[in-house]
């Protein structure tokens, strides 16, 4: 018996029933719909104003995706995880900060700046990897406690003032040093004078991520920790090194985005982190209805990051006023997520 | 007893998840002033008639009769207003450990519907001493929950549900975390409660404890009603109910060579698995299927865990093909060759989010990776596609997420995951349930056509399901060895006789083969 091959498609006594056509719109909605609003809204945005099509303006839709875009890639490891990462914004803000302090103030050689900083985003997610696996505080509270601490700690160096160069410190001694031109040239430059660095940047971190996360063992071990940590336990994933792992990607991407944002204003601003949180964590979530694969993936994050970023864009050029964009933002994430919840839950 | 009137009655009660038949025409009545128990393995359908019966499933099949009317519960508060109050398994949720004791006695005063905003703590003070004197509770009743031995919450969660004056006392499992002398503090409050005439239903895997109080007990198997027994009943009867009687004939392919004279595949030598425990010496054959069976808690799982390198042994040794083997962790286990299907499918093996493929292969990932750690998907798909046919997993492809697959088939799935690779020794622990009878089948024969000269264990409480596949079959009571027969020559009585003796009695081990 066993040798015979029972394989049928849509076989209807096992439950996999034949599907209508009402089902087969929905679930071509679920997973096409996202990307078809954006594409109406691009083409309605560009009908209202041609000025939107503009490569100029593609290129600044993009470019003001990057800095939390790179976060929401960062932060797609915990939320694979089925854990969160609410630090991201500060360890971004704490990079700025570190990135100015070194180079500005301690005349540090850009190079080394990145890797400091770099390295201490990473150790920040090693805290709370150790904080959440070992000592076992839950993923939100450990977080949401670095958050406030690493805050409090980018303030400390300059004394809660912001640098740039020519800066008087708090010891009344005034900044000798300023930023590398290669530092720069990661926010404010060009490739071939075309493409901006900081986009580039965003596009290879993406690459990264999704291949890690989508094409190789290791992602498929942080998705099987995610869906059913004892079941991944039991076919021999080490889920411990493999959560603290998501904390320590997720504390170096973020620390990478500060960077990035560091080159971009060209001075410690003591004010950078602002939304970065939301933004980023808002993307990310946004991400889930992209294809309506309802888990992080890092091709819905880059797609909602960027669709913030347009949606915020185009309604600029109709004249929004500033103050509503977080509205805006809200709405799109409750209703993208609705629409993939709710039309999905339907079916089981 | 029977002259009275069952004060609720259930009847044809049936219930189906998705493709899974859990109950099917099971009928019972509860008197007043009886201990009714109800037995039966894992996943035997147990839970689900209890959560019919306090109004959690109102989709089921049959009727509820209470007091000589017909109900059908929408919701628990329904059943709750009814007359069925029941104390849950994990004791813990049934108290509110940040609140003190009599806040918890006095818990539907306090949260029930129609309270005035604030309440009078003397009032609610006085109604908890009320509630605790019902069961003969004595407790500070300031004291908060949280400092409380477990059996103490357990009087609590008890003296409230009988507080609304329940017809019928529903208790899941209530000593499986009370020591002797708690379950025995807990037997005196039930003995009283009989003669106050409160119908009490008893769930339990303890037989003697049941033997001790039941009145009547009544065996839940595969779903189905497997007998109502009444006093005075044997342990070996409830049992005998509960795994089964031996079949005819049980037909397997290929079994019946005499594995006597084969080589020792796995060898146990004075395993000592809990700190105090029982040695255990045990050897398994090339190419024999053992059966390893006993209730539940005798040790049969903690063995297979020390095994699967999830739990250190105290001592001895772990010998596999001659060579001493002690895995240290999990990882380390798989790379030794020893694999190991959990039981509960549903919590330990199906990682719902992943596909067939991606289930079947989720241990062996590095198998199928090149250029470093990417995934070869399509050789995965090839693999995943051959265990497909030749396990007979009925699903749409091996991209079909496991959800759309029915009980049966995702077994085999996770059973194909662990028969993807080379092992040494592969253990299934309750593989079969929940698992109907086709797909246990095929499961058992493709277990057997390919197990070639390496060894399995498959773990189960059901006596059929051991011997439908095993060649040798051993029991565990106890954490000891308690005996061992083949497959040829089973001894039924005797098989019963060790699954069922009290724990005090077994001592020495015996064969017979």
């Amino acid at each position: 018996m066993s040798d015979q091959p029972r394989v049928q498609p849509e076989v209807a006594e096992d439950g996999v029933s034949r599907r209508s056509t009402g089902e087969r719109f929905k679930r071509f909605a679920i997973r096409y719909g996202f990307l078809i609003v954006m594409a109406i809204l691009m083409i309605v945005f560009g009908m209202v104003n041609p000025v939107f099509w503009n490569p100029a303006n593609l290129f600044s839709i993009l470019l003001g995706a990057t800095v939390y875009g790179i976060l929401a890639l960062g932060v797609t490891f915990p939320l694979v995880i089925d854990g969160l990462d609410l630090s991201i914004g500060s360890v971004a803000a704490l990079s700025v900060m570190i990135s100015a302090y070194l180079m500005v103030v301690l005349e540090v050689n850009g190079f080394v700046t990145i890797l400091i900083a770099l390295f201490l985003g990473a150790f920040i997610g090693f805290i709370n990897g150790v904080l959440i696996v070992r000592v076992k505080i839950p993923d939100l509270l450990a977080t949401l406690g670095m958050m406030f601490l690493v805050q409090g700690l980018q303030l400390i160096p300059s004394g809660g003032r912001s640098i740039g160069r020519g800066a008087v410190l708090s010891g009344g001694v005034t900044a000798r040093g300023q930023f590398a031109d290669y530092f720069l040239f990661l926010g404010q430059g060009r490739i071939f004078g075309i493409v901006p660095t900081a986009v580039m940047i965003m596009i290879i971190v993406a690459i990264l991520v999704f291949v890690t996360l989508s094409l190789t063992r290791w992602g498929r071990v942080f998705y099987a920790i995610g869906s059913n940590s004892e079941a991944a336990r039991l076919v021999g994933a080490k889920v411990d090194q493999y959560r603290l792992a998501a904390y320590v990607v997720s504390g170096t991407i973020a620390a990478l985005g500060g960077i990035v944002l560091a080159a971009r204003v060209g001075r410690g601003d003591v004010q950078s982190g602002g939304t970065l949180l939301l933004d980023s964590i808002g993307s990310a979530l946004i991400g889930f209805a992209v294809l309506g694969v309802r888990k992080p993936n890092p091709f819905g994050t880059i797609v909602g990051a960027v669709f913030i970023s347009m949606l915020l864009n185009g309604l600029t050029m109709m004249n929004m006023p500033y103050y509503v964009q977080d509205f805006v933002k809200g709405v799109v994430l409750v209703s993208a997520l609705a629409f993939t919840f709710g039309l999905s839950k339907a079916k089981a | 007893m029977s002259e009275s009137r069952p004060v609720i009655e259930v009847r044809d009660i049936g219930k189906s998840f998705g493709a899974t038949r859990a109950l099917d025409g099971v009928s019972v009545e509860f008197y007043p002033g009886e201990i009714l128990a109800m037995v039966g393995a894992n996943g035997a359908g147990k839970s689900t008639l209890i959560k019919i019966i306090c109004g959690y499933h109102a989709d089921h099949e049959g009727t509820i009769v209470v007091g000589g009317q017909e109900v059908r519960f929408h919701s628990p508060k329904h059943a709750y207003d009814a007359g069925i109050a029941t104390v849950h398994q994990i004791i813990n949720q049934g108290v509110v450990q940040s609140m003190s004791v009599y806040e918890n006695l006095t818990l539907a005063e306090l949260l029930g519907p129609g309270q005035k905003p604030f309440y009078d703590k003397r009032m609610l003070r006085q109604r908890a001493a009320e509630v605790a004197a019902t069961i003969g509770l004595s407790v500070d009743l300031d004291e908060p929950v949280s400092d409380l031995s477990q059996s103490e919450r357990q009087m609590i969660a008890i003296a409230r549900a009988l507080a609304s004056q329940p017809k019928l006392l529903i208790l899941d499992e209530p000593t499986s975390s009370l020591s002797d002398k708690e379950a025995d503090r807990l037997f005196e409050v039930l003995e009283r409660l009989r003669k106050t005439g409160v119908s009490i239903l008893y769930v339990s895997h303890r037989l003697h404890e049941i033997s001790r109080i039941a009145d009547r007990v009544v065996v839940i198997r595969d779903g189905k009603l497997a007998g109502v027994l009444s006093r005075p009943f044997e342990v070996k009867q409830v049992v005998t109910a509960m795994v089964g009687e031996l079949p005819k004939h049980a037909h397997v392919a290929s079994r019946g060579a005499d594995r006597s004279g084969d080589q020792v595949q796995l060898e146990l030598r004075d395993l000592v698995v809990e700190p105090g425990g029982p040695a255990v010496n045990l050897t398994v054959r090339k190419g024999e299927v053992l059966g390893l069976t006993g209730l539940i808690g005798a040790g049969k799982s903690e063995l297979a865990q020390v095994l699967f390198g999830m739990r250190p042994p105290v001592s001895g040794e772990i010998l596999i093909n001659g060579r001493s083997v002690r895995p240290k962790s999990i990882g380390d286990a798989i790379r030794k060759g020893v694999f190991y299907v959990p039981e509960d499918r549903a919590n330990n093996a199906v990682i719902p989010m992943f596909t067939v493929r991606q289930n079947m292969t989720a241990p062996f990932l590095r198998v199928f990776q090149r250029f470093g750690a990417i995934m070869n998907v399509s050789a995965e798909q090839q693999r995943a596609r051959e265990m497909i046919r030749s396990m007979g997993v009925k699903c749409e492809s091996e991209e079909a997420e496991m959800d759309s697959l029915s009980g049966g088939n995702q077994q085999k799935v996770i059973v194909a995951r662990w028969l993807l690779e080379q092992y040494e020794l592969v253990i299934l622990d309750e593989p079969f349930q929940g698992v109907d009878i086709r797909s246990r089948h095929d499961i058992g024969v493709y277990l057997r056509e390919n197990i070639a000269d390496r060894a399995a264990i498959v773990i189960a409480t059901d006596l059929d399901e051991v011997i439908e596949v095993a060649d040798r079959i051993v029991v565990m009571n106890a954490g000891r060895i308690r005996g061992e027969q083949d497959y040829r020559n089973l001894d039924r009585d005797q098989l019963l006789h060790w699954v069922s003796e009290e724990p005090e009695e077994v001592t020495t081990e015996e064969v017979s083969v």
